[in-house]
């Protein structure tokens, strides 16, 4: 079986939110007290008990007026940060079809995701437990699409195997965020501007600390750890310990 | 909808004016964005930018209320570049037709047509029609170069609608002006075609069905009607207000769309003879002279079978208007207000909120003996006598709750936008006490029948004579369980006797396969003419789920079905030319074969226009031909543009009658309610404001804002307003600021944006603000309804009321 | 017959046994951390939560001992002269079997650098941690930062200690019965101290 993807084209969404309803429905998350500050969006950030919304993006360019609108979410990274950083095995997962759930009885708490994402995605809920979008694996794996992708009445959200995605996406002849990024995002977007216009970072990478930490030092260090057991015990036997009778020995002979 | 939503993929043009279909037909736009797929431009013309706008590949601003004057600017520029589709026009509308010479245009009575009368604010139409021959059809001129024709006068009369004084009156600019009308006008080619999208957006203004009537001459122009990815698109606001509307949810009409008795015609035959349209043209079908076996039926389905044609079939038991008699939503309230109305069902809707000055609405109810309030939930008008500056202790109306059952939760059709009545089935059962309608109404029934049969009353047989056939009566004679199959099926219509037609013989009990078998003599039932094909002895029409598509342009025959007789576009026989040979080949909407039509369902089944016998192509009117001159309207067989009764400028630019003289003023200056007063031009209420929906939040917000996901979305009433006015104002997005006008005030959380623009007009800046109105006080902390600050006055010929302009102050709430 | 020297009081034997359990509290409850091979080794703790709970405290543990006993040789650590750069360029002659003479105080030069690189590592360790106590509490590039140092910081000190304890026990006999006992032989001192050994002598 292939990897299976979410292809979101921004330019078929008119922001009516339905993936917002629908997730939560599917997911039985409770509404949140919002208050308006000012605008359509809300809540204005993913949190415990959302997994996806939209953002609304009003720009100006060029004296053109534009009303931008992104679905945000994870986007199941083909390198995860999450996965990358997650010190306890099985918490954060590669499910069979490439997406990447999250398994809460196995989360320790640590919050490492929560900065390992270069997507500020994952969040921790009322019990301390990582929540996020799991792409529906419940549905996905019973043949099903994932409740956001079923509910969006334009097309906006597609859900399916990546090579057929791409290729439809790559016929428009539009960007295409996250093809090649991180190992291919899990959730790629064909965008209607470019990238900068929806906030999306134009090169999105794991942080190269985590890099250095988990691919460098971790290897390093197991090859340290076992080199400073090594050296001290090829010392042992090949120059061997500093005796004290051969100071007294030494000793007598000097006196 | 002449049309039906997935026919919108087959537009080459889509202008979406006067509605936000992004936003409030969220669906529509799968099929929006299917044109654009294959090449179709999308124009958003709104006062603000929506997320429809979002989309558009251009979007136009311009001032609320304008409407007629952007689209009279297209007029002119269609007939002075000649973009118009002349064979079309020629067929199929009256625009060669020659009006009486004393006809009169507002560009030389300073803005009325000839035969006004200011003091009873009414036309005189006597030479709003046309020159005839002596057998009394209309003189043609297929030319169509006869001043004295109806292109030519239409000419003349948008000749004054030039772009620079359409962007004066409207505050476009006029670059978009031309870009829109260049795009739109495009399609006045064989083989283009252009649909509109309109909503609330259009028919909310005192020029309302104008607005329409400037779109409708347009498409006509442009040869639109009645082709695929064209049409006339009224957007409906509630899944199924296409169906009340056909099930006579109007005070002025039956099901069906036939006239509601006046007490001056007070017999069957009266009323026929009245009420039927007439023609002297031999090739004009005049559909309408068959509403005397409409109307009987209608009442053989209406009453108790045993009544016969001495009886007039009950015809008596019809309520009736009196002579002029306007009972439409505004008067309603009006005369509750004024304590003429003692009793009230607020059956599925929420006034305190949806009604236009609304705080005239809420002390309407305090005036009712009592009041049925019947509802999926707790509203602000069952609970009118806690809400805001109310005092319970002195208010004497008795109030019910009856809770209902939600669509999802019954039985029954849905007929959608597209005219599509769709089968669905029950879900879930009720919540709790909650039942359906139906039933509700059943009991009702039954229940006021004893009482009449127990008591005595006045004027038993109205609901005593009733036929109410809907389920197994138990012995005690009450149907317990009411059959919504056979409230469909009293719909269509039963023969009641044994009747022969052509050669067969039909059976007592059988029922009805169309309306063309309907009959006058009352061997016929039907509940509504227009629904006669749905229910037959083939089964449940409206249940069919048949996806095959042998057109090609998204008809689905075989999915639900359509009234008139499943044709899915209306006045197709336009797409033809005089030889049935469609205007677009590759989208074909109907096709003469030779031997017979191809397609679907024709417009009546007669040969091709260019052959003998045939019928013109709009049959439900009297000449036969669509009506670029119509004489129906109030205010004049062409649009003008007059001024919402509410705004900014002193003067209308195009002539000195500044609103339409034909709506009825509920205050006129000196007398009426202080509730009625209107403001124009007055300083306190120095801004445009106008109303709409969310996507989050549905009319009033009854279901939604008892839906937390829905209220987490959109958690409270806001005011859109764009940052010069806020900057000027000192108010900061997400501020608490109050919004007053005349009538009532509200407080909203500015969304300061610049989806707002303000508009230069007539050399003034004129800002703009808009509301929506799905918050009310009974949901905590939401706000209330923007329908507090909108006026009492109704469009001229629907008394729709203008909810969609009028004049505001904004101020920051200390 | 005074066998042995005095060289370690009570308390800073106790110090030393203090940094050097929560050490390997740390190191147990911290490996789990580190890589998923050692992820079991949360179950000594009883779970992951647990586990990081026993590392934050045994941190705040291994912080303040490791200051105390800092501060308690701080005035022998942080004191170098010549015979600490023959000792280093002789790498304290432990590579060969031929040992040269490298007259050395209380701490030889590389204990010396032990006890400064300790301090600092500690430190370190402990200003790293706190960022990452709560890993969404600081910014995330500080949080990742952070992160690597810790780990970092880790892998050096795990040598670091490696190498003393082979040192301090069967490379250097009789080391370790300084920090058991607080006395060593005066062959061990003349060996291995011989400026303090003449420095207490002469006290005498």
């Amino acid at each position: 079986m292939g990897r299976k993807v979410f292809m979101i084209d921004t330019s078929r969404c008119t922001a009516c939110r339905s993936c917002q309803v629908a997730c939560k429905q599917w997911n039985k998350l409770p509404a949140e007290a919002a208050v308006n500050r000012g605008s359509y969006e809300n809540p204005p950030q993913l949190t415990a008990q959302l997994y996806n919304k939209i953002e609304f993006i009003e720009t100006e360019e060029n004296g053109e007026f534009k009303w931008l609108f992104l679905n945000k979410r994870c986007l199941h990274c083909g390198e995860a940060g999450c996965i990358k950083v997650c010190p306890s095995v099985g918490a954060l997962y590669r499910t069979a079809e490439g997406l990447v759930g999250f398994d809460q009885e196995k989360c320790i708490s640590c919050n490492y995701c929560v900065n390992g994402c270069p997507f500020d995605v994952p969040r921790y809920d009322a019990n301390n437990k990582v929540t996020k979008c799991h792409g529906c694996i419940d549905r996905v794996a019973a043949g099903l699409q994932p409740a956001c992708v079923k509910a969006c009445p334009t097309g906006t959200l597609l859900f399916g195997e990546q090579d057929k995605l791409l290729a439809d996406a790559k016929k428009t002849g539009r960007p295409i965020y996250g093809e090649k990024a991180l190992s291919g995002l899990g959730a790629m977007y064909l965008l209607s501007d470019k990238p900068q216009s929806y906030n999306l970072a134009e090169n999105p990478k794991i942080p190269t600390s985590i890099f250095l930490w988990k691919d460098v030092i971790k290897p390093l260090g197991i090859l340290g750890f076992w080199g400073a057991v090594g050296a001290t015990l090829l010392h042992y036997v090949t120059i061997g310990p500093e005796q004290l009778e051969d100071v007294e020995y030494q000793d007598k002979e000097g006196e | 909808m002449t049309n039906h939503w997935i026919d919108i993929r087959n537009s080459d043009v889509i202008l979406i004016m006067g509605s936000n279909a992004a936003e409030n037909h969220p669906i529509s736009f799968k099929y929006v964005l299917e044109a654009k797929d294959k090449g179709a431009k999308l124009l958003s013309v709104d006062p603000r930018f929506t997320r429809t706008s979002a989309k558009a590949d251009l979007y136009a601003p311009l001032r609320s209320g304008t409407d007629i004057a952007f689209l009279g600017g297209m007029i002119k520029y269609i007939i002075e570049n000649e973009l118009y589709h002349s064979e079309y026009m020629q067929l199929h509308t009256n625009a060669p037709f020659l009006v009486n010479p004393d006809f009169k245009m507002p560009g030389d009575l300073d803005g009325l047509f000839s035969g006004y009368d200011a003091d009873t604010r009414k036309y005189d139409k006597a030479t709003w029609s046309f020159q005839r021959d002596a057998d009394g059809v209309p003189l043609r001129d297929p030319s169509m170069q006869n001043p004295n024709c109806v292109l030519q006068l239409l000419k003349k009369h948008f000749s004054r609608y030039s772009v620079a004084v359409v962007s004066d009156i409207t505050g476009t600019p006029e670059e978009k002006l031309t870009e829109v009308y260049k795009i739109y006008a495009s399609t006045g080619v064989a083989g283009k075609a252009a649909t509109i999208m309109y909503a609330m957006g259009w028919t909310q203004h005192t020029v309302g069905t104008q607005n329409i009537r400037t779109m409708a001459i347009i498409q006509l122009l442009l040869g639109n009607i009645g082709v695929a990815g064209g049409g006339v698109n009224a957007l409906r606001g509630e899944s199924n207000v296409q169906g009340s509307t056909d099930h006579c949810l109007l005070f002025h009409i039956l099901p069906g769309y036939l006239p509601t008795p006046k007490a001056s015609w007070p017999d069957l035959a009266t009323y026929i003879e009245k009420s039927t349209p007439k023609t002297n043209d031999p090739d004009s079908a005049n559909w309408w002279a068959n509403r005397s076996k409409y109307i009987t039926s209608l009442l053989r389905a209406h009453f108790d079978s045993n009544l016969t044609a001495a009886d007039g079939f009950g015809y008596d038991l019809l309520p009736k208007l009196d002579d002029g008699q306007n009972a439409s939503w505004l008067m309603l309230f009006d005369r509750m207000f004024k304590g003429d109305i003692k009793g009230f069902f607020a059956w599925g809707q929420n006034p305190a909120c949806s009604g236009s000055n609304a705080n005239k609405v809420r002390k309407a109810l305090t005036k009712l003996d009592w009041m049925v309030a019947v509802n999926l939930f707790d509203n602000e008008t069952a609970s009118f006598w806690k809400g805001p500056n109310m005092d319970p202790a002195a208010i004497d109306t008795e109030v019910f709750f009856l809770p209902i059952a939600a669509s999802f939760e019954k039985e029954g059709s849905v007929t959608n936008s597209g005219r599509w009545a769709q089968w669905r089935y029950q879900a879930a059962p009720p919540l709790g006490n909650s039942r359906h309608d139906s039933e509700v109404m059943n009991e009702l029934q039954f229940r006021v029948a004893q009482l009449y049969k127990n008591e005595g009353g006045a004027f038993p047989d109205a609901i005593n004579k009733l036929s109410w056939d809907y389920g197994f009566k138990g012995v005690d004679g009450k149907i317990h369980h009411v059959d919504i199959h056979a409230v469909a099926k009293e719909i269509n219509g039963y023969f009641l006797q044994d009747t022969e037609i052509k050669g067969t013989l039909y059976k007592k009990g059988e029922l009805v396969p169309s309306f063309a078998f309907l009959q006058d003599d009352g061997s016929t039932s039907s509940g509504n003419w227009l629904y006669c094909n749905s229910y037959t002895e083939k089964g449940n029409m409206l249940a069919r789920r048949g996806q095959s598509d042998p057109s090609g342009v998204g008809l689905y025959p075989e999915w639900s079905w359509c009234w008139p007789v499943n044709r899915r576009i209306l006045y197709n026989r336009a797409s033809v030319d005089a030889n049935g040979q469609p205007w677009d080949k590759e989208q074909p909407v109907i096709w003469w074969t030779g031997s017979g039509w191809k397609g679907d369902v024709p417009d009546g089944g007669w040969k091709p226009l260019s052959q003998p016998g045939t019928k013109k192509s709009f049959i439900m009117l009297p000449d036969g031909v669509a009506s670029i001159f119509g004489a129906g309207m109030a205010e004049g067989p062409f649009p003008e543009h007059y001024e919402p009764l509410e705004c900014p400028i002193e003067k209308n630019p195009l002539s000195g009658t500044k609103n339409n003289p034909t709506i009825k003023l509920f205050h006129d200056g000196k007398d009426g309610l202080d509730e009625d007063v209107f403001y124009s031009c007055d300083q306190r209420y120095p801004y445009v404001a106008t109303t709409y929906r969310v996507t989050e939040h549905w009319q009033t917000g009854v279901m939604t804002r008892n839906i937390p996901w829905l209220m987490e979305m959109q958690p409270s009433m806001f005011v859109e307003m764009n940052p010069e006015l806020a900057k000027e104002k000192g108010i900061k997005n997400g501020d608490w600021v109050k919004v007053s006008s005349g009538r009532g005030e509200v407080d909203a959380v500015a969304i300061v944006t610049k989806r707002f623009r303000p508009f230069k007009v007539q050399g003034t800046t004129i800002h703009q603000v808009g509301l929506p109105w799905c918050y009310g006080w009974h949901t905590p902390n939401s706000g209330d309804s923007a329908n507090l600050l909108t006026p009492t006055i109704g469009d001229a010929n629907t008394m729709i009321p203008e909810t969609k302009a009028f004049q505001v102050n904004i101020e920051k709430r200390g | 017959m005074t066998t042995y020297i005095h060289r370690y009081n009570a308390l800073q034997r106790v110090l030393h046994w203090t940094v050097a359990a929560s050490f390997f509290v740390l190191l147990l409850s911290g490996l789990g951390l580190f890589a998923h091979a050692f992820y079991k080794y949360f179950d000594f703790f009883g779970g992951a939560e647990r586990g990081i709970l026993f590392h934050k405290w045994a941190g705040i543990i291994f912080l303040v001992s490791s200051i105390l006993l800092f501060l308690g040789n701080v005035r022998e650590v942080c004191r170098f002269d010549k015979d600490d750069a023959r000792w280093f360029a002789a790498l304290g002659g432990y590579l060969s079997r031929k040992k040269p003479h490298l007259p050395q105080g209380k701490y030889n030069a590389g204990q010396k650098l032990f006890g400064i690189f300790s301090i600092l590592a500690t430190l370190t360790m402990a200003a790293t941690g706190l960022v990452i106590w709560d890993a969404t509490a600081f910014d995330r590039n500080l949080t990742q930062f952070s992160l690597m140092l810790h780990g970092l910081f880790f892998i050096l000190f795990m040598m670091f200690v490696i190498v003393h304890i082979y040192l301090g026990s069967i490379g250097n006999p009789g080391t370790i019965e300084g920090m058991l006992w607080g006395r060593v032989k005066p062959a061990w001192a003349k060996k291995h101290a011989i400026k303090w050994y003449k420095e207490i002598m002469g006290e005498k």
